[in-house]
């Protein structure tokens, strides 16, 4: 009897209590917003792809992107040459590309020596590829007037 | 009196409607989540070398503490070579600079020895700044990383901070 009037009881929803959700949220939201003011500019890498580590602090600058993954070299995004073994296929339209881009930096900035130039290349690689690969690379862009370079790397914690 | 205990009732039950600012945290934490990047890409600077015009040398020689030494490391596949070059040094001065490191584990080059003998020149030509790298061609480029890691820097002290790459020439 006392069983059954129990059950006549009405049903109240529990209320659910999300402050303390809130609170988690609002941490996490705070972290990323501040994660991301500190590097506005990202760059997207290819899975693939493992960047050596370095206990180098120097932030990159922006400039032209040479990026070296396992099997293709891409110059700003688009694929300029590819990787048999260690030998790098396509060198030549590499060559080109950065030639068409010191000719166009050329005629804006006149009268500067290869040496005193500014400009560099932002180098992303791979970093189990050779010293043959990578050395065929750097030596062809500085023949096209871009001996320096920015290596890009991972920062060692 | 009844209006006062109404108006008390009222405020007692009024609770802030949080299933909104979730729904927007839902949208937001998720979309910052997939975006953001838990790794930070810096840069290291190097150079390869180019054909330069050569500058007239001056008359008066330096004294040899201020003489700036260029370093080449040679990474080999058994050893690291050091040999130093400098116009203001005698071939004797030199010669007491180079030594051969002996690599024991070839996916371990000994880095810590190498540190050593480069405070040892940096100690001895405090002006010295630059390091020619020349690695074998099978030398992986984490390894030249590391190396030009070793070469910059060691506990903080500047060792060589301009490090230019090269291949060995024949």
């Amino acid at each position: 009897m006392a069983l059954g009037r129990n059950n006549k009881k009405p049903f109240n929803p529990p209320k659910l209590q999300l402050t303390s959700m809130m609170d988690m949220f609002t941490i996490i939201l705070i972290f990323l917003l501040f994660s991301f003011s500190n590097n506005p500019e990202q760059m997207s890498l290819d899975g693939q792809m493992s960047l050596p580590e370095s206990t180098s602090k120097l932030d990159y600058k922006d400039s032209i992107r040479l990026v070296l993954t396992k099997n293709e070299l891409k110059l700003d995004g688009n694929v300029v040459a590819t990787i048999k073994g260690e030998e790098v296929v396509g060198l030549e339209n590499l060559y080109d590309a950065l030639k068409n881009y010191r000719d166009v930096a050329d005629s804006l900035k006149q009268g500067v020596k290869i040496g005193e130039r500014k400009e560099h290349i932002l180098f992303l690689c791979d970093k189990n590829h050779s010293f043959k690969v990578v050395n065929s690379i750097v030596k062809t862009a500085g023949r096209a007037g871009y001996p320096n370079f920015q290596f890009g790397v991972v920062e060692k914690n | 009196m009844a209006l006062k205990r109404r108006r008390r009732e009222q405020v007692g039950d009024d609770e802030l409607e949080l299933v909104p600012v979730m729904n927007m945290f839902l949208v937001l934490i998720p979309f910052l989540l997939l975006s953001a990047s838990f790794y930070h890409i810096k840069a290291i600077n190097t150079s390869v070398p180019v054909l330069a015009s050569t500058s007239a040398h001056s008359s008066k020689t330096p004294a040899k503490s201020d003489a700036k030494v260029t370093v080449i490391v040679e990474l080999k596949d058994k050893s690291v070579v050091l040999t130093a070059t400098c116009d203001e040094l005698s071939y004797n001065d030199l010669v007491k600079l180079e030594t051969e490191i002996a690599v024991k584990n070839p996916d371990a080059y000994p880095m810590e020895d190498l540190a050593q003998h480069l405070l040892f020149i940096k100690d001895r030509y405090p002006k010295s700044d630059t390091l020619i790298l020349v690695p074998t061609q099978q030398v992986v480029y984490g390894t030249i990383i590391q190396t030009m890691d070793t070469a910059r820097s060691k506990n903080n002290a500047e060792l060589f901070p301009n490090v230019v790459l090269s291949g060995k020439v024949g």
